[in-house]
């Protein structure tokens, strides 16, 4: 534990649960910045309304992704500030890290984002993240009575989304 | 016999068959439309048979040609057989598989947060687009059963998901 000289203002890292809910909350979105799905285990704060919360969040990533693609010293070419970028284009964006939590974002070729927000202590969670989305395909684009765009309400993916979240270390 | 299909594109292609004959052939006609899906059933079912039957010999009753639709049959359908069978000795048969492989994907919508009064309207809709994707499978085992010389009708239940049962009524 880190104690910084004289700032008391930030408050104490979360201690992960004795639950074994390591997981605070998962974002889906898809392209068109529908939120297909929200899920909370573990908040104790809410500041904004939901449509307000999922608004800000999808803003979020997009100006992420867009601000981590042009700041990239290794590739050459690099559009305009604001210009949209396709997924799979550009440097991609993983995860960001405060005192107090810690998210890590995946987008797969179809333009499907996942953001899981976690305790800071976590490590890489890009594999988590790719077994979300193989749930995300079994029970959510499988699923005849699913139509695509449309806010995720299967049963059996929020089932076993809990319980594979409840086993994330 | 060597060539195999990935089965998410059977998936897909039942889940299409399903919504288009539905939502768009047939849009306000439920009757009509799951009389086409199991007519298509039945045509599958025929032929399927046949394949199926081809070094055997003549079932010599009812009772042996329902226990092959539930083993041998079910086997090459759905890589399994079918859990519990049934009957009243008097030409009814209920088939259950514990797994349907066809309904595994399928889930419920949650109940929807604002007012218990819609629910059973929602739950009953949600039932009748569940049971459309029946029509198919019970249309296989009455085209199998009719080409083994066993006129019949075939309904199913999903009273509990995964579990799915099809009831064989044998025309006397």
């Amino acid at each position: 534990m880190q104690f910084f000289g004289g700032s008391e203002i930030s408050p104490s890292p979360s201690v992960p649960t004795t639950t074994g809910n390591n997981a605070h909350m998962i974002y889906v979105f898809n392209r068109n910045g529908v939120c297909l799905l929200y899920r909370e285990w573990n908040r104790p704060l809410h500041t904004l309304n939901p449509q307000q919360d999922h608004k800000l969040m999808f803003g979020l990533l997009f100006s992420l992704k867009s601000l981590t693609a042009k700041m990239d010293p290794t590739s050459a070419e690099k559009g305009n500030l604001g210009v949209p970028q396709l997924p799979g284009q550009g440097c991609s964006f993983h995860s960001f890290r405060t005192n107090t939590y810690k998210l890590s974002f995946m987008e797969t070729p179809s333009g499907i984002k996942f953001i899981l927000v976690t305790n800071p202590r976590s490590g890489d969670l890009r594999e988590t993240l790719m077994y979300i989305y193989n749930l995300y395909v079994e029970y959510v684009a499988k699923n005849p009575l699913y139509t695509p765009g449309t806010p995720i309400r299967c049963e059996l993916f929020n089932t076993a989304l809990d319980q594979y979240v409840r086993s994330i270390p | 016999m060597g060539r195999e299909v990935s089965e998410s594109c059977i998936d897909s292609l039942l889940t299409e068959m399903v919504s288009t004959y539905c939502n768009r052939f047939y849009a306000n006609k439920p009757e009509l439309a799951a009389r086409r899906i199991e007519a298509i059933g039945y045509q599958v079912g025929h032929q399927l048979s046949e394949r199926y039957t081809m070094e055997r010999p003549r079932f010599s009753d009812h009772l042996e040609a329902i226990k092959f639709i539930c083993k041998d049959f079910w086997s090459e359908l759905f890589k399994k057989q079918i859990d519990n069978l049934k009957t009243n000795h008097r030409g009814t048969f209920v088939l259950q598989d514990n797994h349907f492989r066809w309904l595994t994907r399928m889930s419920i919508d949650q109940s929807p947060e604002n007012g218990a009064s819609e629910e059973p309207s929602i739950m009953a809709d949600n039932k009748a687009v569940q049971s459309m994707h029946l029509y198919f499978p019970c249309g296989i085992i009455r085209g199998a059963l009719s080409n083994l010389g066993i006129p019949c009708a075939v309904s199913a239940d999903i009273s509990n998901l995964p579990a799915c049962s099809f009831v064989v009524r044998i025309k006397a």
